[in-house]
């Protein structure tokens, strides 16, 4: 009888997150984000780029799949701000989450909410994102350089049930305790409006969105929602060396 | 009630030529024994580019080698898949009445749309039209095998008349089904008057209220075939062992194998919000928490894992619920010995299946 033996990441989990930052576990409260412009696309890239850049407790999605959200909030307890993440799609267990290599915010004091609540790697930037007639569009610049376009067109509005994106919740690296863990951010959605359409990165600088050998090349999905979002402590960390169904999963 | 076997075909890393083969040969000969215990039906999954989940892209192909190697047991499309990227709706009409001329009249047809993006994106399919699409073949499907000649212009094919070939040897037709995964599918299948083969794994108490449903709605539908066929069949896992403790924990085993190769599987809903796969598929139902990365979702209650008297129990809930038939998964990517897997079907044959009635509910002859 043989043991289960799956497709893991293949990087160390020693080199996962050497420059991670403390993640600051005093602050356990809800908070709630109004009306939450959020554009998401996925792209598939091939799995021999991913799997090296994958911790070796995370399972890659089949297809290999890259996810850039960007999220643009106009008002809330945190103030105005923009933020851009990006990540791959993996497995915890058999549980889907998007392991985040690179993090852009354009409010450097929520930036660092971000980074200390839930380990993102935020680099303080100019994110934008704006809606028009004909697409949506996102950019990321960083010290007046754009490093990211991206574009969603043909957009159809989703509606009645199926008004809703599953978003794979964010898994950062981040120090606690006892050494580096991997930390996800949980959030709950409330819907207002959702459409889907076909995304585009024409403006992609892989080596300063945080990986140079990983790069969108076949278009999945793109989509656009506005939503209430709910965004909820740390509750699980799981080692970057010790899968979630071998024991590597822990509580916070 | 009756039995049968269902087949995804999962192969365990690396693929090597003598892996798969093993796995389809072993496949092939659970089968065998499987008829000889009393089983009255194998079920073929179609799937595509579901690496170790399952390799079993041409499920005709693995119901002709079966058909072959046996004389009575029953050879079902498990399904086949109903959208234009894969298949041509002639082309199941033609591979579906040649098996059931080889097998001398024994092809149960199942039909779905599939689940994944792994399949849909790969074969770059129009993900918002496949429950359209499965709506069209199959009222196309079983005129091209009743009229001597047929065309049609559809929202998605168009056919000029033809002599679709070979006829089935079963008149008028095979039995059609539809894969059941999400809520309220099933009542898609009694609407059309088909057979509705439960994928959605589960305990036996969630499943009788959309058993009740789909016999109420049945009552009144409109067949998209010849006759209604008012059957239905539940995938369920098996493993049957003299030491119930042990045969609980190998199921379990069996379970989780399966759960972390369909884990890796990209569900259509994760990378392509659509209004027609709004619900969980089947691959969802094994997630248990979404939120929680390392828990392990309870065995469902209604797995037939265990000795003779727990899996006798277990059978007779389902029957009571309403349960046609129950299919089996008895293998999950070469996990346990062949010599263990012959061996629980052997034992499930001589202990558990003399308790059941073996005889068919007559299908109802029309709507």
């Amino acid at each position: 009888m043989s043991a289960i033996e799956l497709l893991y990441g293949q990087r160390s989990g020693d080199t996962v997150g050497l420059n991670a930052t403390t993640l600051d576990l005093s602050s356990r409260g809800e908070v709630s984000l109004p009306a939450v412009e959020i554009h998401y696309c996925l792209f598939e890239l091939p799995m021999a780029h991913m799997l090296p850049r994958l911790p070796e407790s995370l399972h890659p999605s089949i297809p290999a799949i890259l996810g850039i959200t960007v999220w643009r909030c106009s008002a809330g307890p945190l103030g105005p701000f923009s933020l851009a993440w990006i990540g791959l799609a993996c497995r915890t267990g058999i549980k889907p989450r998007h392991f985040i290599h690179s993090a852009f915010c354009d409010n450097e004091e929520v930036g660092r909410w971000f980074k200390s609540r839930y380990g993102f790697p935020c680099q303080t930037a100019l994110v934008h994102s704006l809606e028009t007639y004909d697409r949506i569009h996102s950019r990321v610049e960083l010290e007046g350089t754009p490093i990211l376009d991206l574009e969603t067109h043909r957009l159809q509005p989703l509606v009645g049930l199926g008004a809703m994106v599953k978003y794979s919740p964010p898994l950062n690296p981040a120090r606690l305790e006892n050494g580096v863990a991997l930390v996800q951010m949980e959030a709950t959605f409330e819907f207002m409006r959702v459409a889907r359409g076909v995304p585009h990165a024409p403006t992609y600088a892989a080596a300063a969105l945080g990986d140079d050998s990983l790069r969108p090349v076949y278009a999945v999905s793109g989509t656009f929602a506005v939503a209430n979002i709910g965004l909820h402590p740390p509750r699980f960390s799981l080692s970057p060396r010790l899968p979630a169904e071998q024991g590597g999963a822990k509580k916070i | 009630m009756e039995f049968g076997l269902i087949y995804e075909l999962s192969t365990p890393r690396p693929f090597t030529r003598e892996t798969q083969k093993a796995v389809y040969e072993n496949a092939i000969a659970q089968v065998v024994v499987a008829e000889q215990m009393g089983f009255s039906s194998v079920w073929c999954v179609e799937h595509h580019f579901l690496e170790e989940y399952s390799h079993s892209s041409c499920p005709e192909m693995f119901l002709t080698a079966v058909a072959r190697e046996t004389s009575k047991i029953r050879v079902g499309f498990g399904i086949a898949t109903c959208v234009p990227s894969f298949h041509h709706p002639i082309r199941w009409a033609e591979k579906a009445a040649f098996l059931d001329i080889l097998s001398g009249g024994r092809v149960e047809f199942g039909t779905g749309r599939s689940s994944t993006w792994n399949e849909l994106g790969g074969f770059d399919s129009v993900v918002d039209d496949t429950k359209k699409t499965w709506d069209e073949y199959i009222r196309v499907i079983p005129k091209m095998w009743m009229n001597e000649r047929f065309g049609y212009q559809g929202q998605y094919h168009t056919m000029p008349e033809r002599n679709v070939l070979p006829k089935p040897w079963q008149k008028p037709h095979p039995p059609m089904w539809v894969a059941v995964t999400t809520n309220g599918t099933e009542l898609d299948a009694a609407d059309r008057g088909m057979g509705a083969l439960i994928l959605s794994i589960s305990d036996v108490e969630r499943n009788v209220p959309r058993i009740a449903a789909y016999r109420e709605r049945i009552k009144h539908c409109n067949p998209v075939g010849a006759f209604v066929n008012d059957q239905i069949a539940i995938a369920n896992w098996m493993y049957c062992h003299p030491d119930g403790a042990l045969a609980k924990q190998r199921g379990e085993e069996l379970v989780s194998t399966f759960g972390y190769m369909a884990g890796q599987t990209v569900e259509v809903s994760e990378a392509y919000p659509a209004s027609n796969y709004t619900a969980l598929g089947l691959l969802g139902t094994l997630r248990a928490d979404p939120t929680a990365p390392g828990d392990q979702k309870p065995i469902s209650s209604g797995l037939c894992f265990g000795n003779p008297a727990t899996i006798i129990d277990t059978c007779k809930r389902w029957e009571a619920a309403g349960a046609d038939q129950l299919v089996f998964m008895i293998q999950a990517r070469e996990h346990l010995p062949q010599a263990d897997i012959l061996e629980s079907l052997r034992l499930f044959g001589r202990e558990v299946m003399p308790h059941f009635s073996q005889q068919r509910r007559p299908r109802a002859v029309n709507g």
